[in-house]
């Protein structure tokens, strides 16, 4: 295989953006707090995807160590936000974040 | 270039599937097919190790979970359900907002220049699974346990911290988290204690 | 810097005991009134006594030098470093203390008669003593500090006597005046300790006056003019002396004591004090001999005005003491302190003698309804007769023609003309008003049962003469009324007032002789002593002319008070004077109107200013307004925080948004 690569970095950079943008949209717009957590993930894997081809076309692995830690990172944030998740709805009917709002001021 | 493609329309496709699935259980399967799909692409970007990685973790353990809480929660597995929507007025502009700034980020970073440092280069690329080669488990190993040994070592600490919390959070003695309400009935409950208090 | 002591450095417990003597005095009968009744005036009398004996006592240290060092000098502590405190008794404070506490106590023991019956007998002597404590620390405080403390505190008692019988709303009201006025003098004294202290670093007399002569001289005119206006203000000096006359509502002892003896002429002592800085500057000579000379007149012609004993003998006292203010203002101190040592006897002398009528005849003050009195009260007569003798500068014959006589002659040795000449017209206008009062009141026939308005008493109920018994005040330190002349005065009135009568007619002779005299040598090294040219008019001529002037001024009250026919028809004769009374002699010159107009009025106008517009509108306003844009801001910071998880989220990403585009847009346009 060559150097080059045989996708141009920036086609990566377009598909990440629209799938990061998916996810925010998620986050947006859903209620249900596991579907906005899977969004959280989306945006995580927008943004690995990235580290992936920058350290491609750049031929330089800490784009890979990078991922690696997000990976890490989003593993310990799910596990974390699940476990919110089922404290808060643990005896409600619905799953519903806008239920959730003891801190207005 | 043609696997790009194929791989570009499942991962879109799964990803608005996942955040439009009327049931959690659907986006987990969504999520999943995305996450494979991902996984391939980075095959492609010859990052085998982290190919693997994200099969295993992400798909393997991640998405487990989820199906775990939604098995738990009552609620999980039933389908969405419409309660006012408290979302403020801005939301709409937001979006569109974020369209746009994404659309121009991309837009720039397509057209700025590849600026690759010429001394970067590290491994040279072989075909994916060759050893020594760029991306390949032992060059990976080789960074992380060299150049990256603290940013890993930190890495364990913070999955120590978020066990611990995940205990403290779920655990038996959970926090009493109240909704909007049970906050209702405490608020009612202090006014009440407050005035036998002012009686006596 | 060295600190320059006044006075021989010692230990002087007598001058500690004599000081403390009267407050322990005070407390006493403040604290156990009650119990003590009217014993309480014969251990506060007993205690002023004894603090005159330790003045007598302090006599050798008071006099004493020694290189210089002149007095005693009785370090007490030290307030700052630099700052101390500590008693000093040279002549001049010796002189003071000794008219403090020997006339006060013969001013005490009339008191015990003149207050007996008053259901706040232990009170006033409370009040007493603490006024002779309080005039002992202005006289003996080694330092301007103290002598403001001491000033401070006699306004205050001042204010506790005017106003004794508080329950006389004239008498509220006068004590009010007079401490206000008071305390205007009080802020004077004040600046021009702040001007001192920035010039010598201290507060101590010795250091203000051993740099006497490095000050500026527009620097040191600003301290003699600050210190002078809380002179003026403390001895009734134009234009603050409306307080005196008014100071009247007090008990008569306390205007013989404070209003006539004493405390007013703390400017005199002041100014005296301060010679050595008021002799580096001519021009605060020039003003303060100005100021006393006016004052020594306008008070001697409103002197003629009045019909209340008390008032004249106020307006006597104004007029005497603008005497004494030109002596020490020209720069004749022996003269100006002379003044104010005979006239504490003299005034005393009056004042005491005016009590005894007006205790006899029940409070009644006013001259035309008396009359007559030399036959009912003959000791009252004598007593008020060397009064008048002394007060009116006749020669020899009482004690004022010495002292008067070296004022005046001061004056003109000091290169003064004009107020030589006032001070001559003065004394015959002085001779004028005093034979006025004592023929009015001693000769003719009783008039006390004249119906008021046939004498031109138009309101007598409200021309502050308590006549008809109307007095509520009098009528209950009285207890029932017996009719007149029913109060044969107690001994215990009599003897003081007898005991006066000796220095009163003899204690002028002190300073016959001019330079070799008792009083010289007294003095000589308490005042700066400049060479002068010889005055072109001797003092025997001088006494000459002054007796001419008074001469006139007795033969004027004969003429129109004394004689048969004025005698037969005084009933008409005093309702045609009263009637035809200029309105500018009745309204003091209306001093009072001017100075209501001038300040009162103009601090009532900002007073309504800022109470009406700036203190709601600005003030107020601004405070609602901080309050209502806080809490408009907390409203609106408020509303972020909806709770929501998704709104906080929209937030979030609508910055990230900004940044995003910030870089693509202005950081990456730069490089396409």
């Amino acid at each position: 295989m060559s150097q080059m690569m045989a996708v141009p970095v920036s086609y990566y950079v377009g598909l990440s953006a629209v799938i990061f943008f998916i996810g925010v949209a998620g986050v947006l717009v859903r209620r249900n707090p596991l579907i906005m957590l899977m969004s959280i993930e989306l945006m995580f894997n927008a943004a690995n995807l990235l580290f992936m081809a920058f350290a491609r076309a750049w031929l330089h692995n800490a784009g890979h160590i990078f991922a690696f830690l997000v990976i890490t990172v989003a593993a310990a944030e799910a596990a974390i936000g699940l476990a919110i998740v089922v404290t808060v709805f643990r005896s409600a009917k619905h799953v519903d974040v806008d239920d959730v709002a003891l801190m207005k001021g | 270039m043609i696997a790009f493609w194929i791989l570009a329309v499942i991962m879109l496709g799964s990803a608005i599937w996942c955040i439009s699935a009327s049931k959690p259980v659907y986006s987990v399967v969504a999520l999943l097919l995305h996450f494979a799909a991902l996984a391939a692409m980075y095959l492609t970007l010859n990052a085998e190790f982290l190919a693997v990685i994200q099969l295993i973790v992400y798909s393997g353990a991640i998405l487990i979970l989820f199906l775990f809480v939604i098995a738990l929660l009552s609620s999980g597995v039933a389908s969405f359900s419409v309660g006012p929507n408290r979302l403020p007025r801005i939301a709409i502009p937001a979006i569109v907002l974020i369209a746009l700034a994404l659309g121009f980020f991309t837009y720039a970073m397509g057209h700025a220049g590849a600026v690759v440092p010429a001394a970067q280069a590290g491994s040279p690329l072989g075909p994916v699974g060759t050893a020594d080669v760029f991306g390949s488990v032992n060059d990976f190993g080789k960074a992380l346990f060299t150049s990256y040994l603290l940013p890993f070592e930190i890495t364990a600490l913070l999955l120590m911290v978020a066990v611990i919390g995940v205990i403290l959070l779920a655990g038996d003695h959970a926090p009493y988290v109240a909704t909007r309400k049970h906050a209702a009935e405490v608020r009612r409950e202090m006014r009440e204690a407050i005035l036998r208090e002012g009686r006596q | 810097m060295t600190h320059h002591v006044m006075g021989v450095d010692g230990s002087y417990p007598l001058l500690l005991v004599l000081w403390l003597l009267p407050l322990a005095g005070a407390i006493l009968a403040w604290a156990f009134g009650p119990q003590l009744k009217t014993a309480a005036g014969w251990i506060c009398s007993a205690l002023v006594g004894i603090s005159f004996i330790c003045a007598v006592a302090m006599w050798g240290p008071g006099t004493q030098s020694v290189s210089g060092a002149l007095g005693a000098h009785q370090a007490l502590f030290s307030w700052l470093p630099g700052f101390d405190f500590g008693l000093l008794m040279d002549p001049l404070s010796l002189l003071w203390t000794l008219i403090i506490t020997g006339v006060g106590f013969l001013i005490h023991l009339y008191s015990i008669g003149y207050m007996d019956g008053d259901r706040a007998f232990a009170r006033f002597f409370a009040y007493m003593n603490f006024f002779v404590f309080a005039m002992l620390t202005l006289v003996l405080s080694d330092n301007f500090v103290g002598l403001l403390v001491g000033w401070g505190l006699v306004g205050l008692a001042s204010y506790f006597l005017i106003g004794f019988w508080f329950f006389k709303p004239s008498a509220v009201a006068a004590a009010r005046k007079a401490f206000v006025i008071n305390v205007a003098g009080d802020v004077g004294i004040m600046f021009a300790i702040f001007m001192i202290v920035a010039s010598v670093h201290s507060t101590a007399f010795g250091d203000a006056f051993a740099f006497a002569g490095s000050y500026n001289s527009g620097w040191l005119l600003a301290i003699c003019v600050c210190l002078f206006i809380g002179a003026a203000a403390k001895s009734a000096q134009i234009p603050l002396h409306t307080w005196l006359p008014d100071a009247m509502e007090g008990p008569t002892p306390v205007s013989a004591l404070i209003h006539a003896a004493t405390m007013v002429t703390a400017g005199v002592y002041l100014v005296a004090r301060c010679a050595p800085l008021w002799s580096q500057n001519h021009d605060a000579q020039m003003l303060v001999g100005t100021i006393g000379a006016l004052t020594a007149i306008a008070g001697a012609i409103l002197g003629c005005a009045q019909w209340d004993i008390k008032r004249i003998l106020a307006y006597s006292t104004m007029s005497q003491i603008g005497y004494m203010i030109m002596g020490v203002g020209v720069g004749a101190y022996e003269g100006g302190v002379a003044h104010f040592f005979t006239h504490a006897f003299f005034k005393a002398q009056l004042f005491l003698g005016s009590g005894l009528i007006i205790h006899a005849l029940n409070n009644e003050q006013d001259v035309r309804r008396m009359g007559g009195l030399m036959k009912k009260m003959p000791f009252a007569f004598i007593a008020m007769l060397t009064g008048v003798i002394a007060i009116s500068g006749i020669p020899f014959l009482g004690a004022g023609f010495f002292s008067k006589d070296l004022v005046i002659q001061g004056a003109l040795e000091h290169g003064h003309p004009y107020l030589y000449a006032v001070g001559i017209i003065t004394a015959g206008i002085t001779a004028y008003y005093m034979c006025r009062l004592l023929f009015v009141t001693f000769f003719g026939s009783y008039r006390g049962d004249v119906d008021p308005s046939e004498l031109g008493i138009r309101h007598p109920e409200l021309a502050g003469t308590p006549a008809h018994g109307a007095d509520q005040a009098e009528a209950e330190h009285e207890g029932s009324g017996h009719g007149q002349a029913h109060h044969a005065p107690a001994w215990i009135m009599n003897v003081p007032v007898a005991i006066l009568i000796v220095p009163t007619v003899l204690i002028g002779w002190l300073m016959f002789g001019g330079d070799n005299s008792p009083w010289a040598h007294f003095f000589a090294q308490q005042f700066p002593h400049p060479q002068l040219s010889p005055a072109p008019i001797g003092e025997g001529v001088t006494g000459l002319i002054t007796f001419g002037a008074v001469l006139v001024g007795i033969a004027v009250a004969w003429w129109r008070y004394a004689t048969a026919s004025a005698q037969s028809r005084a009933v008409e004769r005093l309702r045609g004077e009263s009637i035809r009374m200029p309105g500018i002699l009745t309204h003091a010159y209306y001093f009072d109107l001017a100075l209501d107009l001038l300040f009162v009025r103009t601090s009532q106008l900002f007073g309504t200013i800022f109470g009406r517009f700036f203190d709601p509108q600005i003030i107020d306003g601004a405070v609602r307004e901080s309050a209502f844009s806080a809490q408009w801001l907390g409203t609106l910071v408020r509303s972020f925080q909806t709770g929501l998880l998704r709104a906080y989220a929209l937030l979030l990403v609508v910055g990230v948004a900004a940044f995003m585009i910030y870089y693509a847009v202005i950081a990456g346009g730069v490089h396409p």
